[in-house]
């Protein structure tokens, strides 16, 4: 298909199930755009098939493709579920490749394909390119945009872009999202923890830096951090002190993602760290 | 814990609330209740975090048996009756905390040494001398578990009780068993279960009436025509022929689930979520219900038919019932509720055993168009919209509405609108008893119905059954798979209505 009409003609003949009178039940909660670069194509579409069964909705997935061909491509893929006694709800996956200069412009591509009335989210993987046309277009048109800064280099700078985008548009980063264990636990160190001088943090750049932003923007003062690099957050030290490991077991990729579209609002608990984990 | 003020490291953490730690005391551990509902909710709440770091469970009942044999059993329970995947990890946290006592129930001594037994506990998993008994057993049973729990309660820690119905048997019994407990447990410790106002659906007819402005200004008797309440089961009595003889359908069903639907149907908005903002608008309605003359009660019993394509016996024929018993398994009934918002407009209501099919429903029928332009549905008529809560199965609502059919010329149809729970959220709807599991632990009553409700319910019973007495209609009268008694339709066909096609 390469058009917006093929894809919607397409997705209104699919939704119809083959022979019965009734077309399936479309489910419309939020339509979840995703931004995927080449290098994320595998991990996101492993997140993506765990989600589509949590939050039925329609899923955009845009694919830029800047060096071929000028053109848009597309296939459209229904999901059906089961739920109830002879009753299915479909979720719509509509893929759009998007080649030479329309991958400059693709906030028109997915403001016809939104669903009217409903949030909007927008998941970019990778860092950003704050300032460019594609970013600064799509983030006009949806309600909240998610990010993983452990997918960014060059932190806590790369922070910076960021913060000037907060006043237009909700920001969840699942970095953050995966501290959710450890921050109620080191909460719970008050008021021991109030004069924090300095944290050791085992985990990932980001976590890191956004755990002793938002230490030093709650408690406003200096903290200073060291980071001792892992792939997940696995300790945390207090002036020396090793914190207590938090309950619980650590939420999987889809799992933090399902929550952060559970989520609307900006978070400025979140918004004060990442300004005070700027150098 | 220390507020935002104190500690800005909490502001605007997602602290879940998790319940203080306790004892959970199970009487009538060896019960069906115990190894379908409690202990499959107790695992689940473990499988997400939901119960207190320092937990521990007592069940006590008549049988003997060991700790290791009761977890067993339990384990087994969980496999079979859970909703979610069955972890190791989980189950052993859970299993450290189990014990199994053999008591009975009218013995005092036993209970000296439960009391010993569940002190121990205490001071090993430093639950702090919380705790929650859970009444699973039969209401003449309850009398001495609580003069006796009572009798032995510690200074330290909280108490609460939970009460699975029937809350006694009529108005008179009520009062008495509620007197038992009055003496040593305050209404606030009190948590009578009605399972139904755990459900998820029945929980969201107040956000729909509440936390939608569209609904509330036609929720009431200018535009709805009547409302039509079923709750239908196509089990028979499941070998419980000694409880059911003495309680058929109205004591089983209508006296509490049916006329909670109700009171959460009619009831005027709370001020606010709290336990007793919402009980104090319940009660309201229960207390505005206007007795029902005998001609607006239907009963029925089911005889020999077929459900699900099997031949099943009549409710006389099953194992422990009298062959000459006059116990309903069916009741219909037209209900009015005498406040402003409800005057004359009938809440039909129904419920019973052996019909086609399992449903719970609420349906809002209201006022039909006054004037449709379009000549065609002279015929036919135009069908009043109807607002469907689905409590079971297939969770959600839906909405009628008469649409245009494709073509030429102006052809209407009725077509639904539905909400589908496991459509739009396919995160698994918990089961009632952990949410009031849990709300109970945390001492929210919210879900659970106070004394002044139960009374009212009892009185609008007695006033019913009194009628009862005096007529012996010529039972069975309906067979098994059909929607009840012919004399239930005609309820509704003499207001020139009828009950929904299903």
């Amino acid at each position: 298909m390469t058009s917006i009409r093929d894809i919607e003609r397409e997705l209104s003949s699919l939704r119809t199930e083959p022979g019965a009178e009734t077309p399936y039940q479309r489910t419309s909660v939020m339509t979840h755009t995703a931004w995927v670069p080449p290098e994320w194509v595998e991990a996101a579409e492993d997140v993506l098939s765990l989600l589509a069964e949590r939050h039925p909705s329609r899923t955009v997935v845009l694919f830029p493709q800047p060096d071929e061909e000028e053109g848009i491509e597309g296939d459209v893929e229904v999901d059906v579920y089961p739920v109830g006694e002879g009753r299915a709800i479909c979720t719509e996956t509509i893929r759009v490749r998007l080649k030479g200069k329309r991958a400059s412009a693709p906030a028109s591509v997915v403001q016809s394909l939104l669903l009217p009335d409903l949030p909007a989210f927008l998941r970019w993987r990778g860092l950003p390119p704050f300032g460019a046309p594609e970013f600064e277009g799509l983030i006009d048109v949806v309600d909240r945009l998610v990010v993983d800064s452990t997918e960014w280099p060059d932190l806590p700078e790369s922070y910076r872009g960021l913060t000037e985008i907060f006043d237009r548009v909700a920001v969840s980063d699942i970095a953050w999202a995966r501290t959710s264990r450890w921050r109620p636990m080191l909460a719970s160190l008050w008021p021991n923890i109030a004069g924090v001088q300095r944290i050791r943090v085992q985990g990932t750049a980001a976590q890191a830096h956004l755990l002793a932003g938002w230490l030093r923007s709650r408690l406003k003062h200096a903290v200073e951090l060291e980071h001792d690099p892992s792939d997940r957050l696995v300790g945390v030290e207090i002036d020396g002190e090793p914190a207590p490991f938090p309950p619980g077991d650590p939420p999987s990729g889809a799992d933090v993602l399902s929550e952060e579209l559970d989520t609307f609002g900006r978070d400025r608990i979140y918004e004060d760290a990442v300004r005070a984990a700027l150098p | 814990m220390a507020t935002t003020q104190e500690n800005p490291l909490l502001e605007g953490l997602q602290i879940r609330r998790t319940p203080d730690p306790c004892i959970l005391v199970i009487f009538g551990a060896s019960g069906d209740l115990t190894k379908r509902k409690i202990f499959p909710a107790l695992y689940s709440l473990a499988y997400r975090h939901l119960l207190p770091e320092r937990f521990a469970v007592v069940g006590i009942a008549r049988t003997e048996e060991t700790d290791d044999d009761f977890r067993e059993r339990m384990k087994e329970a969980v496999q079979q009756f859970g909703r979610d995947e069955f972890r190791d990890d989980v189950w052993d946290g859970l299993a450290d905390g189990i014990r199994y006592l053999a008591a009975d129930f009218s013995d005092a001594k036993g209970l000296d040494h439960l009391v010993d037994v569940v002190n121990e506990l205490d001071d090993e998993r430093e639950t702090g001398g919380n705790r929650v008994y859970y009444l699973a057993i039969p209401p003449s049973a309850f009398e001495t578990v609580v003069d006796s729990m009572g009798k032995r309660r510690k200074s330290e820690g909280w108490r609460r009780l939970i009460v699975e119905k029937p809350f006694g048997h009529d108005l008179e019994s009520a009062r008495h068993l509620n007197g038992v407990i009055e003496k040593y447990f305050d209404e606030h410790e009190v948590f009578r279960i009605d399972h139904y106002l755990g459900k998820e659906t029945v929980q969201n007819m107040l956000a729909l009436r509440f936390a939608n402005g569209i609904f509330e200004p036609i929720w009431n008797r200018q535009f709805v025509d009547h409302v039509q309440i079923t709750v239908a089961e196509s089990m028979g009595i499941e070998g419980r022929a000694a409880y059911y003889e003495q309680a058929g359908a109205i004591r089983d069903i209508f006296q509490n689930h049916l006329l909670q639907l109700l009171a959460i149907t009619a009831m005027e908005p709370p001020i606010d979520f709290t336990a007793d903002s919402v009980r104090n608008e319940k009660v309201k309605v229960l207390r505005a219900m206007h007795t029902p003359g005998p001609k607006s009660v239907v009963r029925g019993q089911y005889g020999l038919g077929y459900v699900e394509g099997e031949e099943v016996l009549g409710y006389r024929e099953e194992e422990g019932v009298d062959p000459q018993s006059m116990t309903e398994t069916y009741v219909a009934a037209k209900l009015y509720v005498d406040n402003w918002r409800w005057a004359d407009t009938p809440f039909y209501v129904r419920m019973g055993k052996r019909l086609p099919r399992r449903e719970t429903t609420i349906a809002i029928e209201f006022k039909r168009a006054p004037h449709p332009p379009f000549e065609e549905l002279a015929a036919e008529g135009l069908r009043p919209n109807v607002l469907l809560v689905n409590v079971q199965p297939d969770e959600g609502v839906s909405l009628a509405i008469g649409a245009k059919v494709p073509g030429q010329g102006m052809t209407i149809r009725t077509v639904h609108m539905d909400f589908l729970y496991g459509g739009a959220f396919r995160t698994g709807l918990p089961e009632a008893y952990e949410r009031l599991i849990l709300d109970a632990m945390l001492g929210d009553a919210t879900l659970f119905t106070r004394i002044d409700e139960v009374l009212e319910q009892w009185s609008l019973v007695d006033a019913i059954v009194a009628a009862w007495v005096r007529d012996r209609p010529g039972f069975p009268n309906y067979p098994a798979g059909t929607w009840g008694p012919p004399s239930a339709d005609e309820l509704l066909k003499r207001d020139g209505r009828s009950w929904r096609r299903h």
